[in-house]
């Protein structure tokens, strides 16, 4: 199976343009994404959390939104001013940018990528989901002093 | 004026009252589905319903039809992450009053619910 380098990086495109949206619009600081890569399932890293959307319609497959407890903190801190916010407030902020990110490219690809509500999960677990032969894209991404990652497998 | 908002995520819930200071708009409720928002539609006749569409058990823009149904004369306003032209034109066309995109900033909410309320700028409804 090889990679086509077009879709690779229009894929990509896409999703970088979302995650700078996202930040450019609701902070004062907008994020730096680094070079994505392709990466094997088993290898993939997580961060402590993680917002899951599943796509269907005209692409299937899955977005994950990835980060450590600190970048949801400070997203919270932000839009609702707690600065110590419980467990289930930083997985409902893991479960929101995931929807908003996924959501969003629906600007460009149309009403048939259709999206879920979110699932989130602390830590990585077993096994991630993703459709069989796909390639998984990885776009790391830091925003204040903060990373994550935007993975993206989509037939 | 009774505001119900509805939307699965909390976070998303409270940003929204957060910024509703400025309105003379009581919360009646909250919900996180819609069908969670159509039993609260049912009991407090909000005048005003801030509606997410990506909800678990009930979708948005099913809980926009079945409450336009009940309460018409209620102005919702769809706020989502589905930027897709498509999704707004269906929601406008089933009786929502006005449709915004997630991310959502203060300033871009507190233009909506102007233009929702019909509120000058300088002014209060």
């Amino acid at each position: 199976m090889d990679v086509n380098k077009e879709e690779f990086e229009s894929t990509c495109r896409l999703f970088i343009d979302s995650v700078n949206n996202y930040f450019s619009v609701l902070t004062e600081h907008d994020s730096e994404i680094n070079v994505p890569f392709l990466k094997d399932i088993t290898q993939l890293e997580l961060k402590q959390y993680t917002g899951m959307i599943g796509v269907s319609g005209n692409k299937k497959g899955y977005v994950y939104f990835s980060a450590d407890q600190e970048l949801f903190e400070e997203l919270i801190s932000i839009f609702i001013g707690i600065e110590d916010p419980d467990k289930d407030d930083l997985m409902d902020m893991a479960g929101e940018i995931s929807n908003v990110i996924a959501g969003n490219i629906r600007a460009n690809l149309g009403s048939n990528f259709i999206i879920s509500v979110p699932l989130v999960f602390e830590g990585r677990p077993d096994d991630l989901e993703f459709p069989e032969n796909t390639f998984v894209y990885v776009i790391p991404m830091a925003w204040k002093n903060h990373h994550a990652y935007v993975i993206v497998g989509l037939q | 004026m009774k505001l119900l908002i509805v939307d699965d995520s909390s976070i998303m819930q409270r940003t929204i009252q957060k910024n509703l200071n400025d309105y003379d708009l009581e919360i009646v409720g909250t919900a996180s589905n819609g069908s969670q928002a159509i039993e609260l539609v049912k009991t407090h006749k909000p005048d005003v319903i801030t509606m997410d569409i990506t909800m678990p058990e009930m979708d948005g823009i099913t809980c926009l039809e079945n409450i336009m149904t009940i309460h018409p004369t209620a102005k919702v306003m769809m706020i989502t992450a589905l930027s897709d032209k498509l999704t707004g034109l269906q929601a406008l066309e089933k009786g929502a009053r006005g449709f915004i995109y997630k991310p959502v900033n203060s300033e871009n909410l507190t233009r909506a619910l102007d233009k929702l309320l019909k509120r000058n700028v300088n002014g209060r409804q």
